[in-house]
């Protein structure tokens, strides 16, 4: 086990280095305001045993989650993914048949979750454009990380380690959480981020595992480049180092804050068809001298879906303020209804079309999408929920530019492995109004379950009343003139005279 | 001005070439729409046939599959239409429309083909004909169901086509476009019905072109000796060459034309065209009185409750009546009027309906309007069964729109109430008609 610590605060939080205690294998200080990662790498043998059998089934294993509540970013963490929990996954061999081990995993974690198996409930995403993106895509609402943190207390924690304990429990209040697994490096990485805040500053590390703790803050060097952070602050490997040691330092940071905001809400009426408008107060692109578009990303749960065909033409895209549908996953059913599917739904990734002059003008981007039909319910109306998505610019860097792994970077988010190697993300943050979810709540008419008791019967008479007169009408006619034509009758009649 | 308009319609040529000009018209209407406006006028279905068109004739599939139509999703037809829809794939705008272009002159040539059928069987002056085919030639929602692009018109030739043929005593004409009209949309299988029974020696005798053949002598004689035969030598007698060679050309070319496809475009084909009619489960509000019953019963788990499973039975009434009893009670008497009320049947009592299927049935209207009560009495039938048919789709669309644009939860009881009072008023329809087949013979 490792353990990385990271405090990121701004220029105006800072403290005193003289003040930070470091004794043995631990460290503490003031309480510090400041956004924190916490990062815990685990080799296979450390985890529970489920999960071991699991990952040795497993190519790539990625989680990610993001909470509904809006939240500030700080410091390189600045990506964004749409509320919910995102799972991305390479099995270890093609052929194998899913039994459903990673439904039944991500279940026992994160509580209720409608998934079956990979086959019929993940989208598969495409291989062929880069090589970085996971096989299968799955994606579920999901508030609270409450039964991810019982299921670590119970599970994973050793029952006499407090320490993993409260750690767990801190999870609750987490702004994002990581897990990510590979092959290649056969470690597991759990991220969590804590937004800005009061943080107690009393860190006991394990022995024999390294724990290091840094204390950062910004830092713009003389030569930094637009896709760079830069950040100074204090480095202390515990059981280590006696004294905190003074870093400065720049890494190409492939996420930035673009200092801009957005906020979505469904138009209404709502119908079956509602339209998800994005508001913009202005259509600045975060830097001039690169290109810049600007994109949402939207995790569309399986009740509600977007018609690659009606986003196909230009004039209609454009009198929506959409330049063109990027990526949406395969397949998207136009017809069936919510019941009778197990996909879990579809991504979506829209490059918007902002006003042509670069005015500060406030402005809309409107998506059109369709609701499917849902079981019958009492009331005659269920509530779905969709997730706002993530909207930022995409932005070309210069031609020669690398993009090493920083130590903060933070991959498989769905949508980086859509874009090119040299694209840097400009993140918009989603501003709901004051106290509000990062989650739409949808009403959809349905069946009135109350109101539908005699439909069978109701209809069966109806139609049988329909069919008896229309069968009556014909006996009728046939008593009267039999079946015959009725020239060849009266031919007869006059023989007969 | 009222002249003028009668002018238009009461003679082949102006009647036809206003009828083009609509078309042109509402053609021309549409590209510039359709340039300018977010909103189309061209109807989804046909760039489910144009992209369906492209897949089919594209020399490398994006896909790595076998080029295809059904690599369209939501394209169920034959590829047969896929392949009419080839010139569609050329660039240019006039290519692109190649296919509305298609389904309009479809239009016109069932027009034509009605028009014939009145001149030479119904026996009717041309201008009186004139001005019954234009009730389809110069119906506006004909002419708009084929220049938005849906190819509904094609069908609208192949059963007139087939009629006509019948009519002419063309054995083999007619169980070619009875079979191919079923390969392309099924449900011109309940005319078989109705076309055998009509095929008796006496039609049959009855040739359009009189001349007394040896064959035409000895068919007279079978039919006299008709009369006084048992039941077993009545059904011995049923089975005439012509019904046999009807029979065989129209399942011939039904059964050849899937073999054909199915060894070009394999399973998809059949999934498509065939098998999703039996596995779909039309839970999306229509004008189908089983509508919100199938909604209802669709969802895994509800049916458990319900005592008889209706919806699983419903095309017993539906073929009983489109495919037997009208029939056997009208073929006889009047085959284009007793046509018209089988398609009423079956669109009436089918579990999904939508306005495109009452096109279905207004091809043939010209053809019994002429002798019917609808029209012969206007103020207690025509009227009230036409302000009553519109009456209840507007009822229907009402709750329809409430539903789809305003979200509001009308299945029960406003979209169920509309739907089942416009299969009563449809009912009632097709009692006049059954009943008119009861009037003296044209």
């Amino acid at each position: 086990m490792r353990q990385r610590i990271t405090f990121f605060h701004r220029h105006e939080h800072g403290i005193e280095p003289t003040s930070l205690k470091i004794k043995g294998r631990s460290i503490s200080g003031p309480d510090l305001i400041a956004a924190r990662e916490h990062r815990v790498t685990l080799s296979l043998d450390e985890l529970p045993v489920e999960l071991q059998e699991l990952l040795r089934e497993s190519h790539e294993l990625h989680i990610r989650w993001s909470p509904s509540l809006s939240h500030d970013t700080l410091g390189p963490w600045n990506s964004r993914l749409p509320p919910g929990l995102h799972v991305f996954y390479t099995p270890q061999n093609d052929g194998v048949v899913d039994t459903g081990r990673l439904c039944a995993m991500l279940q026992t974690a994160f509580g209720e979750i409608d998934c079956s198996t990979t086959t019929e409930s993940f989208t598969k995403l495409p291989n062929d454009r880069f090589s970085h993106s996971t096989a299968f895509q799955y994606f579920h609402t999901l508030d609270s990380l409450s039964p991810l943190s019982n299921y670590i207390s119970q599970h994973a924690c050793a029952s006499d380690d407090s320490k993993c304990k409260s750690w767990a429990k801190e999870l609750t209040k987490a702004a994002s959480f990581d897990f990510s697994y590979d092959t290649i490096s056969h470690v597991v990485k759990t991220t969590a981020v804590w937004p800005e805040g009061r943080q107690t500053l009393s860190i006991d590390s394990y022995p024999d595992h390294r724990t290091e703790v840094g204390i950062l803050t910004p830092d713009a060097p003389a030569r930094l480049e637009s896709y760079e952070l830069g950040v100074a602050g204090l480095l202390t490997v515990l059981g280590e180092d006696t004294k905190p040691s003074p870093v400065l330092f720049a890494f190409p940071a492939r996420h930035k804050d673009a200092d801009a905001s957005f906020s979505s809400k469904f138009l209404k009426p709502l119908g079956l068809h509602p339209t998800l408008q994005l508001q913009f107060p202005t259509s600045k692109p975060p830097i001039d001298d690169a290109y810049c578009s600007l994109h949402a990303y939207l995790t569309l749960p399986r009740t509600i879906f977007a018609d690659k065909y009606q986003l196909d033409d230009e004039l209609f895209l454009a009198s929506k303020n959409l330049t063109a549908l990027r990526y949406i996953s395969q397949p998207v059913d136009l017809e069936a209804p919510d019941y009778a599917m197990k996909l879990w739904g579809s991504s979506v990734l829209l490059e918007l079309q902002p006003p042509k002059k670069e005015s500060n003008q406030p402005w809309t981007a409107e998506i059109p999408l369709h609701l499917r039909y849902l079981s019958p319910a009492q009331g005659g109306y269920r509530s779905i929920s969709v997730p706002w998505p993530a909207v930022f610019w995409a932005c070309t860097a210069e031609d020669g530019t690398k993009f090493p792994s920083n130590p903060f970077d933070r991959i498989n988010l769905g949508y980086d492995g859509l874009f090119g190697p040299r694209t840097l993300f400009w993140h918009v943050d989603p501003k709901p109004e004051a106290g509000g979810s990062l989650i739409h709540k949808v009403p959809v008419p349905v069946l009135d379950l109350d109101k539908s008791a005699w439909i069978s019967m109701g209809t069966a008479a109806v139609v049988l009343t329909g069919f008896m007169f229309v069968v009556w009408k014909l006996l009728s006619v046939y008593l009267r003139t039999g079946y015959s034509s009725q020239t060849s009758k009266k031919e007869a009649e006059k023989k007969k005279q | 001005m009222a002249s003028g308009i009668s002018a238009v319609v009461s003679r082949p040529l102006p009647l036809f070439g206003a009828a083009a000009i609509l078309r042109v018209g509402m053609l021309l209407y549409g590209l510039w729409q359709d340039a300018n406006s977010p909103l189309k006028y061209t109807d989804i279905d046909y760039l489910v046939f144009t992209d369906a068109a492209r897949f089919t004739f594209s020399s490398s599939s994006a896909w790595g599959a076998e080029a295809s139509p059904y690599t369209r999703e939501t394209y169920r037809y034959t590829p047969l239409l896929a392949w009419l829809m080839y010139p569609t794939t050329w660039s240019g705008t006039f290519w692109f429309s190649w296919g509305k272009m298609l389904f309009a002159a479809a239009d016109l040539l069932a027009g034509y083909l009605v028009m014939l059928v009145l001149q030479q069987h119904l026996h009717m002056p041309t201008d009186r004909a004139c001005r019954f085919a234009s009730i389809w030639l110069l119906n506006p929602m004909v002419a708009t169901i084929s220049t938005r692009g849906s190819s509904e018109g094609l069908l609208g030739v192949l059963v007139t086509a087939l009629l006509w043929a019948v009519l002419e005593r063309r054995v083999v004409l007619a169980g070619a476009l009875l079979g191919f009209g079923v390969h392309f949309k099924i449900y011109p299988f309940v005319y078989a019905p109705a076309v055998i029974w009509w095929m008796d020696v006496e039609h049959m005798r009855m040739a359009p072109v009189a001349s007394t053949t040896p064959q035409d002598r000895e068919r007279k004689a079978e039919s006299e000796a008709m009369s006084d035969r048992t039941l077993m030598q009545k059904a011995k007698g049923f089975i005439t060459t012509d019904r046999v060679k009807l029979t065989l050309v129209s399942l011939a070319t039904f059964a050849g034309l899937n073999a054909a496809m199915y060894m070009i475009y394999g399973m998809p084909f059949l999934a498509h065209t065939f098998l999703h009619h039996v596995t779909r489960i039309d839970h999306r509000h229509n004008f189908s009185p089983y509508n919100v019953l199938l909604y209802m019963t669709s969802v895994p788990g509800a049916t458990s409750a319900a005592p008889l499973r209706i919806e699983s039975i419903a095309f017993l009434p539906q073929l009983l009546l489109s495919t037997v009893l009208i029939p056997l009670v009208g073929a006889k008497k009047d085959l284009p009027t007793t046509m018209l009320a089988q398609t009423f049947a079956f669109v009436t009592f089918n579990k999904v309906c939508t306005s495109q299927y009452f096109l279905w049935y207004m091809v043939f209207l010209p053809l019994y309007l002429p002798r019917s009560s609808l029209l012969h009495r206007p103020a207690t039938r025509g009227v009230p069964a036409l302000a009553l048919w519109v009456a209840g789709q507007a009822l229907w669309l009402q709750q329809g729109y409430e539903l789809e644009f305003l979200g509001h939860s009308t299945f029960v009881p406003g979209l169920w109430a509309a739907a089942q009072t416009f299969f009563l008023v449809n009912c009632w329809i097709l009692g006049i008609i059954v009943e008119d087949l009861a009037l003296p013979g044209q």
